[in-house]
C-alpha cells in the first residue's frame, strides 16, 4: 500500500484535489461545513461517515454537479467553479444511486460515458472488455441492463467510471450491496489503479477503508473531524486500552477495587470491561486470581476503525 | 458527436420499450379504427342522387320511377339539365347525378329479345368523397343490372369531379388522426426528459463533458425521429383508410412535422417545469386533451364559440388540421397556406427557444 511517499507538499501542483473552506447548505440545513482537504496526486483517499455527514454532498461539489454556497475546491489545478468543463474530461463519477440505462446492454452502457468522452472504437472495445471480465458480466454483455440483479446493476455502475480512464476518480460507496466475492473483485480492480489514479471514495465499511485507503478522513456533520492513515487513526485510540474480562466469582469488594484504581469499569454477568490509559494485563489478573475470582478468559482488546468511528462521532457506522 | 451519441442512446431506450411505442403507434391507430367502425358502419345511409332522364323513354321513365326510387337507401330528385345538378353536387345537396344517355330504352328491350346489347349510365360524383360514390356506383350497377336482367355488368361511365366542400368521414380520419398523434408526442417528450432527471441519469451525464445544448439536441433529434415514424406510419394508414391524397406530399409532411417540432418543444418546457414523471404526465394531458378537442382533430372547430376559437388558432393544431386538409385533399400550394405555414414556423421556434432556455435552467439545479 506505500505505492507513494506520504511527505506534506508545498506546491499545489502535487495534489489532485484541494478544497477551501468548501461550504453547502440547503435552506439553512449545513450539509458540507467548510471543509478542508488536500488530496495528492495518486492518492487514495477514504471518506467515512455516517448517514447523513455530507459525503455525497461534497463529492457533488467536487464533479461540479452542485454549487457551493461557499468557499471552492481545485481538481488537478481546475476550479470547480470557473472550468467545470476542464474538470469534468478529467474524472470518473460512481454515483450513490446506481444510474445505467435500463434498456441498454452493458456495451451499450459503457459505451455511451466512453464516446462521450471521445474514446475511440477500438480502445472501447478492449477497454470494455476488461472491465466487463473483472465485474463478471462478460457472459451478460448484450442482455438489457434491466433484467440485471441489483449487484450486477451496481458493478456495471462503477465501471461506468472507470471505462475513459480518466485521472481522478469518485467513487461513492462504490460496494454498496454487493456479495463478498463482487466486493473483492471491485478492492482488487481499485488496489490496481493506486498510484496511478487519485481516488476519492466513501464507504461505510471500516473493513474497505483500512483494506483499500492511503488515508481517511471520519466525516461527521458536514465537518472533517479526523483525518490520517488508517494505522495513525487506530494508533491515536491506543491512549485508551481496554480489557475483557470473564470470570466467575467476582466479589463486590475486587468491583470497588478495580474501580478505585481504573477510569472505567462496567461489570455485567461475571464480564469485567475496564478501560484506561494504561493496563497491566499481569496485575489485574493477578489481583482478580487473589480475590478468589475464576477467571475464564481474559484479552486485552485492538482498537478497530469503527472504535475509532464510535469514540469520534459517538455514532455507530450504518451497514 | 456527443448529441448524436446521446440521441442513439434515447432512441434505443424508447424503440426497446413496447408500452412507449404502442401508446404512441397504438392510441392514434386506435381511434383511427375506431373513427372508421363509426362512419364507414351499416348504418343505413341515405344518398340523395340526382337523375336527367337523356332518354326520355317509357323504360327510361319505369326506370327511374319504379326502380331506383324503390331503393330504400337512394333518395332521387329529378332533374332537367346537368347544370343545376352539377351545382347541387357541388353544394353538397347530392351525392351523384346519373345521366340516362339516350337509347337507354332500346338498349334493355334489345337485351330482352336476347339481342347482344351495351347498357350506359353516366354517374358523375365528387371525387374526394371516394366512400360514399363507391357504393352509389355498385347500388346503381346492381339494380341496372337486374331491371335489366343481364349477367354483363353494366358500363358506368364514372365522372369523377373534384370540389372543395364540406367536411367528411376522410377529411377528419386522415389530418385529424395525425394530429392526435403529434399531440400525443407532447406526453411522450416530456417523459423520455423527465424520466431522466428523476432517475438521476441526468446527474450522471452531467458529469461527462456532454454539453447542455448535447443534451437538449440528443433529446430533440431522438424526438424528432419519432414524429417522423409517427408521421410516415399515419399518413400510409390514413391513405390505406382511404384517404385521397391530392397535393403534395412532401408539404403535408412539413406541416405535420412542424406540428412535431411545437409538440417536442411543449414537451420540453412541461420537462424543465416538472420534477418527477407523476407531475410531468397530468401536465401533459392538461395541454394535450385540450387541444385535441380545439384543434378539430375530433369535429370541425366550426362548431366551437368563437371565444374558443380564438383560443384553439392560437395554438398550432387547428392551423395544421387546415392546412395540411387543404393540401391533402384540395391539391392546394404553398402560396394559399402561407399564413399557416408561417404561424407553424413562428410557433416551432419560439417554443423550442424556450423549452431550451428553461431545460437548460432545470440542469443547472
Ligand atoms: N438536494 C438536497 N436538498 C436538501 N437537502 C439535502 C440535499 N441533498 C442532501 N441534503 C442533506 O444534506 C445532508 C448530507 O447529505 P449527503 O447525501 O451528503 O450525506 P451522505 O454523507 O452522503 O449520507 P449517506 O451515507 O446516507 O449517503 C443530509 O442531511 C441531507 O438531508
Ligand atoms: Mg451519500
Amino acid at each position: 500500500m506505500s505505492l507513494h511517499k506520504v511527505e506534506p507538499a508545498e506546491a499545489s501542483d502535487d495534489f489532485a484535489i484541494q478544497t477551501f473552506n468548501l461550504t453547502k447548505i440547503f435552506n439553512r440545513l449545513v450539509a458540507v461545513d467548510g471543509i478542508e482537504l488536500n488530496i495528492k496526486k495518486g492518492e487514495l483517499f477514504a471518506l467515512l461517515g455516517p448517514n447523513g455527514a455530507g459525503k455525497t454532498t461534497a463529492i457533488n461539489m467536487l464533479c461540479c454537479l452542485l454549487k457551493p454556497t461557499g468557499g471552492t475546491a481545485t481538481v488537478m489545478g481546475y476550479d470547480i467553479n470557473r472550468q467545470p468543463f476542464k474538470i469534468k474530461e478529467l474524472i470518473g463519477v460512481s454515483p450513490q444511486e446506481t444510474v445505467i440505462s435500463e434498456r441498454l446492454n452493458c456495451w451499450e452502457n459503457l459505451s455511451l460515458i466512453g464516446k462521450i468522452h471521445g474514446v475511440n472504437a477500438r480502445e472501447l472495445k478492449i477497454r470494455s472488455q476488461q472491465l466487463l471480465e473483472t465485474i463478471g458480466l462478460t457472459g451478460r454483455a448484450k442482455d438489457q441492463v434491466r433484467k440485471f440483479s441489483g449487484g450486477m446493476k451496481r458493478r456495471l455502475n462503477v465501471m461506468m467510471a472507470l471505462i475513459h480512464n480518466p485521472e481522478v476518480l469518485f467513487l461513492d460507496e462504490p460496494t454498496l450491496g454487493l456479495d463478498p466475492q463482487a466486493r473483492r473483485a471491485i478492492w482488487e480492480y481499485i488496489v490496481r489503479l493506486k498510484g496511478e489514479k487519485t481516488i476519492l471514495l466513501t464507504t461505510h465499511y471500516m473493513d474497505e477503508a483500512d483494506f483499500l485507503a492511503d488515508r481517511i478522513g471520519i466525516m461527521d456533520e458536514g465537518k472533517i473531524v479526523t483525518l490520517g492513515t488508517s494505522t495513525e487513526l487506530k494508533t491515536s485510540m491506543l491512549e485508551k486500552h481496554t480489557m475483557i474480562i470473564y470470570a466467575w466469582n467476582l466479589t463486590q469488594k475486587v468491583i470497588n477495587e478495580m474501580r478505585s484504581r481504573y477510569a472505567e469499569v462496567e461489570v455485567t454477568n461475571g464480564t469485567m470491561i475496564i478501560t484506561d490509559k494504561q493496563l497491566d494485563f499481569k496485575e489485574i489478573v493477578d489481583r482478580l486470581h487473589s480475590s478468589g475470582a475464576v477467571i475464564r478468559s481474559a484479552y486485552i482488546k485492538e482498537p478497530t476503525l469503527d472504535d475509532v468511528f464510535l469514540h469520534i462521532t459517538g455514532k455507530e457506522l450504518r451497514e | 458527436m456527443r448529441f448524436l451519441e446521446l440521441a442513439s442512446r434515447n432512441l434505443k431506450e424508447t424503440y426497446r420499450d413496447p408500452l412507449a411505442l404502442g401508446f404512441l403507434l397504438g392510441f392514434p391507430l386506435l381511434f383511427m379504427l375506431l373513427f372508421g367502425a363509426i362512419f364507414s358502419g351499416d348504418s343505413i345511409p341515405n344518398y340523395s342522387i340526382g337523375v336527367i332522364d337523356g332518354d326520355g323513354t317509357p323504360l327510361s321513365h319505369s326506370f327511374i320511377d319504379e326502380v331506383l326510387t324503390e331503393v330504400p337507401t337512394l333518395e332521387v330528385a329529378n332533374y332537367d339539365d346537368t347544370a343545376t345538378a352539377r351545382k347541387d353536387l357541388k353544394f353538397g345537396d347530392l351525392r351523384a347525378y346519373i345521366v340516362i344517355p339516350q337509347g337507354f330504352g332500346e338498349q334493355v328491350s334489345q337485351n330482352w329479345e336476347g339481342k347482344e346489347t351495351n347498357i350506359t349510365l353516366d354517374i358523375t360524383y365528387d371525387e374526394s368523397d371516394i366512400m360514399t360514390s363507391e357504393q352509389i356506383i355498385s347500388i346503381i350497377n346492381t339494380v341496372t343490372r337486374s331491371f335489366a336482367r343481364i349477367e354483363i355488368p353494366v358500363t358506368i361511365n364514372a365522372n369523377p369531379i373534384h370540389i372543395e366542400t364540406e367536411i367528411t368521414f376522410i377529411d377528419f380520419m386522415g389530418p385529424g388522426i395525425i394530429v392526435f398523434g403529434l399531440l400525443i408526442l407532447i406526453p411522450t417528450s416530456a417523459r423520455i426528459m423527465v424520466s431522466d432527471k428523476e432517475k438521476g441519469f441526468l446527474s450522471r451525464l452531467l458529469t461527462t463533458p456532454a454539453r447542455p445544448l448535447d443534451f437538449i439536441s440528443g433529446y430533440s433529434l431522438c424526438l424528432v425521429v419519432i414524429a417522423i415514424i409517427q408521421i410516415v406510419i399515419f399518413i400510409a394508414a390514413s391513405w390505406g383508410f382511404g384517404m385521397d391524397i391530392v397535393g403534395s406530399l412532401w408539404l403535408a409532411f412539413l406541416i405535420f412535422l412542424l406540428t412535431g417540432l411545437c409538440s417536442i418543444g411543449i414537451g420540453m418546457v412541461v420537462a424543465s417545469l416538472s420534477k418527477n414523471e407523476n407531475q410531468a404526465e397530468p401536465l401533459c394531458w392538461l395541454f394535450a386533451m385540450p387541444l385535441a378537442m380545439l384543434s378539430g382533430c375530433w369535429f370541425s372547430i366550426e362548431m366551437l364559440p368563437s371565444y374558443l376559437r380564438i383560443i384553439a388558432y392560437a395554438f398550432p393544431y387547428a392551423h395544421t388540421i387546415e392546412s395540411a386538409r387543404a393540401v391533402l385533399i384540395r391539391g392546394v400550394g404553398l402560396e394559399a397556406i402561407s399564413s399557416d405555414f408561417l404561424f407553424l414556423i413562428g410557433w416551432a421556434v419560439v417554443i423550442f427557444a424556450i423549452g431550451i432556455i428553461l431545460f437548460r435552467r432545470s440542469m443547472r439545479s
